[in-house]
């Protein structure tokens, strides 16, 4: 696949006039609710009394207690990148080259993380082995607040975000090309050795992707550090805390710099490191049929590795069913519907927000992303680079920065928008941006710029080109990215919650303070009807229109 | 490279069926057979979809066969595994391992093996020399043009000393010079060592010049396996005439029988053709383009029309009525251009040593 931009500039004589006005429209919305508020917060932190200074940052890296949350945020960061990169080649290798029954149940479950918000494995943990936890006190009679720290985060945030490692890497593992297997086969390797000394070397880039990716997730995570950071506390809830508990906002915007600096350093790293390693495919086309390993020993190893990890993300489910299901789960087991009653009813104006705002979000992402898409690949507009650039932004950084940024740069005139749905809205969708975008391009990558010169030749506008002839063949990307958005943004907290406000709330921060004071069964209720809801969603409307969006690399 | 006691190959009976989606399924190959002498040269041609690359796979231990045997010297292998096969296979997109140099990619077998690098040492660069890659050891595939990447690809089945050697069409992704200038190499060089070999293509031209046999395959099935001019000569099948080559089919009748000859009538008149079994009474005549030659109308016993022809450089095509029948006759262009044109009457003549007779009743004209 070849990038290809159709050598034309995009303002000729009496032709896309739209889309000329467009551009620069698409140009100021990113520039104002992605680049003002990443620069509104850089500015926090390193202007006081109004002067260049940068006193804020000294202060903040001058205190051991943040220096100790710097350093947690890099250890735990490290071991949930490497412990989910390990699990998620096991899962992934077992899943593509392994004969295994049952490999769709396996897929299912190690995808439900993908989808749900992050605080539900919080949420259960606490259940099973929080202080009055099922296991740990009404099972082992244990006073122990173990889960309250390192282990529980870590634990916490592999679960959560190893799927998206295994998403990335299941992608990698089947794109191979198999005849290299079948080659290093044939040279008397035996399958294990074929893993090592080609697939692995191969999956480098992947592999670091895959661990740049858990980093990342790790540092974003705000949900879990909260609720079970304990003395263990991490930057991402130190600003949480500076922002909404000490109202100190250069405190706070500091430690987002800080936060931001080796997120935004991973992430250009890897990008790097995956363009000077990427091989070129070398010959012919080659071939994605893949030997399966039938040796029964692995087969053993392949089902103990997925049946075990799917057991473990279905005990968390389960458990937080029970959880909303039963009067004080663990100490008065009696089934009730009261939680789900409650959480309709007192959560009731959560729920319809979150889908509304939702829903809107995915349609702005949608649409931003394709024009952006079409700029970056089919025109040569001035700055489109720029333009594709800041676009994507929000995946070197993490949403609790990004929503600080927001917070920051619109709550004061001459952009006073704290507390509307619109800042909601733009919130959700500029954070999917990059996604939306990223699938339009690859999808638009694939359509040979001679369709945009025949409709062309054939007296279209190209208006009417990006309309009858580009838009319903990148349709299903764009329906993917949308499913994507309101996934993302239904399930996201570190991005909304210095968002949010009276007159609009959402479903997640809602789970987290109902945690907060002890409503753990109302909690898992929501929690439930909030992975249903996208569950429909996902599963729902590709069976009416397209595919699953995470089967797209 | 010393060549290596070359093995006889026996495939009994092998089939293989796919699993399509919708519970139906695809049968592959059916009861496939082949003997292959020791040294040997055989290629597997047939269209694509013909099964051939699944009897190579499943030699090369890629596919697993649902029946049927495969013994090497003798011995069954059909249950091993690839990986502990020893049967070098040379693939069609050949396979380079684009992290590894030219070098390691020749040298991984060894190591996998654990040779030693001693080993290494001596036969990787034998390897590569015996294909002309000797001084690019240290580049990276992607660094070399596809006949290069070609030539490693064979030095890398090659330094294993296989027992057998496997080629899924790999010259199919060079151009066309290229292809014939290293079907000559490949062929020169599989002599030289010796080693059996089984060739996979669609290419008539190719699976002629380089084979001592040939198996054309159709529909799964072996259609005739034979020498290359006994394939091409003596075809059994109409599929088999028209696969290797243009071939004018016309329906005739055997009028007598005598020997090794048979006379029979065909455009209305008689010809004596080369028989050995009695021939069935209804038969296609097959006469190649180039058994029939032109003459001067008035000279012969045989004419027709020109409908039209073809320029094509060392040849031309001529296409010529002759009743209902319309026939294809090549000639060398021997700067005669312009001798015959279209409406122009011209008379035939067949080289009749060169007819060959087909059952009408098995290959009713397709």
């Amino acid at each position: 696949m070849t990038a290809v931009a159709v050598d034309r500039g995009l303002a000729e004589p009496g032709r896309g006039w739209l889309l000329a006005c467009l551009y620069p429209a698409v140009v100021a919305l990113v520039a104002l609710f992605l680049a003002y508020p990443i620069v509104e917060l850089l500015a926090r932190a390193v202007f006081a009394d109004d002067r260049l200074s940068f006193a804020p940052l000294a202060r903040v890296l001058g205190e051991p207690y943040n220096r100790q949350a710097i350093y947690n945020t890099l250890v735990l960061g490290l071991t949930v990148a490497v412990l989910g990169t390990i699990l998620a080649t096991l899962y992934a290798y077992a899943m593509t080259r392994v004969e295994m029954p049952g490999k769709r149940v396996w897929h299912f479950l190690a995808l439900l993380p993908t989808i749900s918000p992050p605080i539900l494995m919080a949420l259960s943990l606490i259940l099973l082995y929080g202080r009055r936890g099922l296991v740990t006190h009404e099972l082992l009679g244990l006073q122990t607040t173990i889960l309250y720290g390192y282990w529980g985060l870590v634990a916490a945030q592999t679960l959560s975000y190893f799927p998206f490692a295994y998403l990335l890497l299941l992608n990698l593992f089947r794109g191979l090309d198999a005849s290299l297997e079948e080659a290093a086969g044939t040279m008397g390797a035996h399958p294990g050795k074929v893993l090592t000394t080609v697939s692995l070397p191969l999956l480098v880039p992947g592999l670091a992707g895959a661990c740049v990716l858990l980093f990342g997730y790790s540092f974003a995570d705000l949900g879990n550090p909260l609720l079970l950071g304990g003395d263990f506390p991490v930057l991402s809830s130190q600003i949480y805390l500076a922002i909404i508990g000490q109202y100190d906002i250069p405190r706070g915007a500091a430690l987002a710099v800080i936060l931001l600096v080796p997120a935004a350093l991973l992430f250009f790293f890897q990008k790097h490191l995956a363009a000077r390693t990427a091989h070129a495919s070398v010959g012919g086309r080659g071939s994605v049929r893949h030997p399966q390993v039938r040796h029964p020993g692995a087969r053993v190893a392949a089902l103990i590795v997925c049946g075990g990890v799917s057991l473990v993300i279905l005990m968390q489910y389960a458990t937080v069913l029970a959880g909303a299901t039963t009067r004080l789960f663990g100490i008065n087991n009696e089934l009730t519907l009261r939680h789900f009653t409650a959480a309709l009813t007192s959560s009731r104006n959560a729920l319809v927000d979150t889908i509304g705002l939702g829903v809107a979000a995915s349609i702005v992402s949608a649409v931003v992303g394709v024009l952006i898409a079409y700029f970056v690949a089919r025109t040569r507009a001035f700055g489109r680079g720029a333009l594709d650039f800041t676009a994507n932004l929000p995946l070197a950084i993490p949403g609790t920065v990004i929503g600080l940024g927001f917070a920051l740069a619109f709550n004061h005139r001459p952009l006073l928008l704290t507390g509307t749905a619109f800042i909601i809205v733009i919130a959700f969708s500029m954070r999917a941006l990059p996604y939306a975008i990223r699938s339009g391009i690859a999808t638009l990558q694939q359509l040979h710029p001679s369709l945009d010169e025949a409709s062309t030749n054939l007296g279209a506008t190209r208006e009417q080109t990006l309309w009858r002839v580009l838009l319903p063949l990148v349709r299903p990307a764009i329906i993917a990215g949308m499913i994507f958005t309101f996934t993302r943004s239904v399930t996201t907290l570190s991005a909304v919650i210095f968002v949010v406000s009276p007159h609009w709330s959402l479903v997640t921060p809602t789970i987290l303070s109902q945690m907060d004071r002890g409503d753990l069964g109302e909690a898992a209720a929501l929690s439930v009807i909030l992975v249903v809801l996208v569950l429909a969603v996902i599963h729902g409307v590709p069976r009416f229109i397209g595919r699953d969006w995470r089967e797209q690399a | 490279m010393d060549a290596t006691a070359a093995k006889t190959l026996e495939i009994i009976g092998l089939s293989k069926t796919y699993p399509m989606p919708g519970g139906r399924s695809v049968p592959a190959v059916r009861d496939f057979t082949l003997d292959v002498a020791p040294g040997e040269f055989v290629t597997l041609l047939g269209p694509s979809g013909c099964g051939k690359t699944t009897v190579l796979r499943t030699l090369a231990g890629l596919e697993a066969p649902d029946a049927g045997e495969i013994l090497l010297d003798g011995r069954s292998i059909t249950r091993l595994p690839a990986h502990r096969r020893r049967i070098g296979l040379v693939f069609q997109n050949y396979a380079l391992f684009p992290h590894m140099t030219v070098f390691e990619n020749v040298a991984y077998s060894l190591r996998i093996r654990k040779a030693g690098e001693d080993a290494v040492r001596d036969e990787v660069p034998a390897a590569l020399k015996a294909v002309g890659m000797e001084a690019l050891g240290v580049r990276l595939p992607g660094q070399l043009s596809g006949g290069q990447q070609q030539r490693v690809a064979l030095a890398r089945a090659l330094v294993m000393k296989p027992d057998l050697l496997l080629f899924d069409e790999p010259l199919s992704n060079l151009d066309a010079k290229l292809r014939v200038q290293v079907r000559g190499e490949l062929r020169r060089l599989q002599k030289r060592l010796g080693t059996t070999a089984i060739y996979v293509t669609h290419d008539q031209d190719e699976a002629m010049s380089l084979s001592d046999r040939i198996a054309v395959m159709n529909a799964g099935q072996v259609e005739q396996v034979g020498m290359p001019h006994e394939i091409y000569m003596r075809p059994a099948s109409l599929f088999v005439a028209g696969f290797v080559g243009q071939v004018n089919a016309l329906p005739g009748r055997v009028t007598g029988h005598a020997g090794r000859e048979a006379t029979v009538e065909v455009l209305g008149r008689s010809f004596k053709v080369p028989a050995d079994a009695s021939p069935p009474p209804d038969v296609l005549v097959l006469v190649r383009p180039e058994a029939i030659r032109l003459a001067d109308a008035s000279a012969s016993a045989l004419g027709g029309v020109v409908e039209d022809l073809e320029y094509r450089g060392d040849r031309i095509e001529y296409r010529i009525r002759i009743g209902d029948a319309l026939l294809v006759a090549v000639e060398p262009a021997l700067g005669r251009r312009g001798r015959v044109a279209p409406g122009d009457h011209v008379g035939l003549e067949l080289f009749t040593d060169a007819l060959h007779l087909l059952p009408a009743a098995k290959n009713a004209a397709a």
